[in-house]
């Protein structure tokens, strides 16, 4: 079994000691951080610090240096911005902190994104975003879209005010197994659930994975419309897409 | 009590929460109340119904007060009277404040728009009887601010309307029917407002449809849209500088107002955020906002002490002198912005 001090880089030990207190979450990074490189790991530490300049030079040099994009995406961007997750989580830290963190995962990401393209590595997944019908707010789906793309997804935003014609033109278009739907106001979630009987009504509600999220939605109101899945910020949204994807490709048949 | 503001008070919604571990929640023989003084001084305690503990807000350790009071008076029962009383606290609560209007905003209470509806008649009718002060019917649908305008018996002060926009400008034609001053947003008929001059641009397309309709500029309360900084630092000064650029256009008598918390989400020390930035906009050329009272006392804003140590780090994230507010949390986090 790895200990935490079996980590080589002092601020990813001091972090997790300080802010992971769920045993099999301290289980989990401390074995991650253990098998990762050092320079790995001082990534990860320039995305739990929000550095956008330093990610951006680490990212180069890793990659110079040999190391695998695959590599730095895992074990250094995506393993940092885990634990920021749990520091948000847990109110240890706030939106602009960890905006400032996606703002590095991007940094870094930028040097990996034509990598991995360019090697036939696809995109975890396509997601399709956009506000409901009659909803103009944008701000939430916006980070959502953020967090995604410096996760490893393909993102379409399809803006606000979207139709239900407009998301399920993009399903079909881009082929995308997810759709995110969002929405601030009480007045408009409802449409939420009439997207998901268009998306039935048009044949597609069985290939495709609803995510929905906003200010009033609920985990119940969420499963009352049929959707497969809610998430309560940014990095839930993050989680919830790879979870379903997961499980769909789990499920799929080979 | 002398309010440098117009105070349109927005406790009475369904979206606003208390804390589970917080001082107003206990637990009384096993079960779960919320407590709150009468305005008669009588200690009471309201029961936190099971289909509020059902809830998601629940289990993360959040209740809608003001739901469980509508829910509770609405439903009819043994605590009915008691749901009716909490309302009367809360709008007494904010009269003792300097709230101008009680905004009433319901659109959490039901997924339906029937409910929503019938939930704004009846609070509507409740609260003209229980409050001296004039009414604001708050909603993003314009069904249900119909439906708190026809529920108002006709005889009381002006009803404020809260909102219209270029995308609900039928909102502007109630206002105009029922005689009612009204908020008017600087949304864009296609989208949120990006930046000053959409802002400015969106709002004087209200401004001239309200003028069109024969609406004056002095029923006028421009909300030119104020967005969190904890998203963007930029959004401070763009809601600042639109503000100035409303007043300079518009003049003295239109009102100038706006969702004055938003300001604050997503970041700690709140009331500190918002206070600093109600000084800022009134400086600009604010007159009114959409705010609670309670907690940030109007009375009080025209005296804030800005010689502080935390007045400057909150001014900062608000000027957009902080990326990422970077200071601000470094601060707060020390302890230097307790207030």
């Amino acid at each position: 079994m790895a200990e935490l001090s079996d980590i080589k880089n002092a601020t990813i030990r001091a972090e997790i000691e300080e802010f992971v207190t769920r045993p099999e979450e301290i289980a989990r990074n401390v074995a991650l951080f253990t098998r990762a490189h050092e320079r790995m790991q001082a990534i990860a530490a320039g995305i739990i610090d929000g550095d956008d300049d330093l990610v951006d030079k680490l990212t180069t040099e890793a990659i110079e240096a040999g190391h695998e994009a695959l590599e730095v995406m895992d074990d250094g961007l995506i393993a940092g911005m885990g634990v920021v997750g749990i520091k948000f989580r847990e109110n240890f830290i706030f939106v602009p902190e960890v905006l400032a963190c996606a703002r590095a995962m991007k940094a870094g990401m930028k040097h990996i994104e034509p990598i991995l393209s360019a090697s036939g590595v696809e995109p975890i997944a396509t997601v399709i975003m956009g506000t409901v019908k009659g909803d103009l707010h944008d701000i939430g789906k916006n980070l959502c879209i953020m967090m995604l793309r410096g996760s490893g997804f393909e993102v379409i935003d399809l803006g606000v005010d979207t139709s239900a014609d407009a998301f399920i033109d993009a399903i079909e278009t881009h082929g995308a197994p997810i759709v995110g739907m969002s929405a601030l106001l009480t007045t408009t979630m409802p449409n939420m659930g009439k997207t998901i009987e268009a998306f039935i009504d048009a044949g597609l509600r069985e290939q495709v994975l609803v995510m929905v999220g906003g200010a009033p939605v609920t985990q119940e109101f969420a499963d009352d419309m049929g959707a497969d899945g809610y998430g309560k910020d940014a990095l839930a949204c993050v989680s919830l897409a790879k979870q379903l994807i997961e499980a769909k490709r789990r499920n799929a048949p080979a | 009590m002398t309010s440098p503001l117009i105070v349109i008070g927005e406790n009475i919604h369904t979206t606003r929460v208390l804390l589970r571990k917080g001082p107003r929640l206990a637990t009384v023989d096993g079960v779960d109340v919320i407590k709150f003084t009468t305005v008669d001084g009588v200690e009471s305690a309201l029961t936190v119904p099971d289909s509020a503990k059902r809830t998601q807000d629940w289990e993360q350790g959040r209740v809608k007060h003001v739901m469980v009071a509508i829910d509770t008076a609405m439903r009819g029962g043994p605590e009915a009277a008691l749901g009716v009383e909490y309302l009367r606290t809360m709008a007494r609560n904010q009269e003792r404040t300097g709230a101008h209007f009680l905004d009433l905003n319901v659109d959490e209470i039901s997924m339906k728009a029937e409910g929503q509806q019938a939930a704004m008649r009846w609070l509507v009718k409740t609260m003209e009887g229980m409050t001296k002060l004039p009414l604001s019917i708050d909603s993003s649908s314009v069904e249900n601010i119909r439906a708190g305008f026809e529920a108002l018996s006709g005889k009381g002060q002006r009803t404020m309307l809260n909102s219209a926009s270029l995308e609900r400008l039928d909102a502007l034609d109630l206002a105009k029917a029922y005689n009612a001053p009204v908020v008017v947003t600087a949304a864009g008929e296609k989208g949120m407002p990006d930046g000053i001059q959409p802002r400015v641009d969106n709002a004087a397309g209200m401004v001239e449809a309200a003028l069109q309709r024969g609406i004056p500029l002095s029923d006028l309360y421009v909300d030119p849209l104020i967005f969190p900084v904890s998203v963007d630092t930029a959004f401070g000064p763009h809601c600042l500088e639109a503000i100035r650029a409303l007043r300079l256009r518009f003049g003295p008598e239109i009102h100038i107002t706006g969702g004055m918390s938003n300001v604050s989400f997503g970041i700690p020390a709140r009331k500190l955020i918002n206070d600093v930035f109600l000084v800022l906009a009134m400086e600009a050329g604010a007159d009114s906002a959409i705010m609670d009272p309670v907690v940030s006392k109007p009375a009080e804003l025209a005296h804030l002490d800005r010689t502080t140590v935390a007045y400057k780090f909150a001014e900062d994230i608000i000027l957009d002198r902080d990326r990422n507010c970077r200071n601000f949390l470094k601060a707060w986090r020390k302890g230097v912005l307790k207030i």
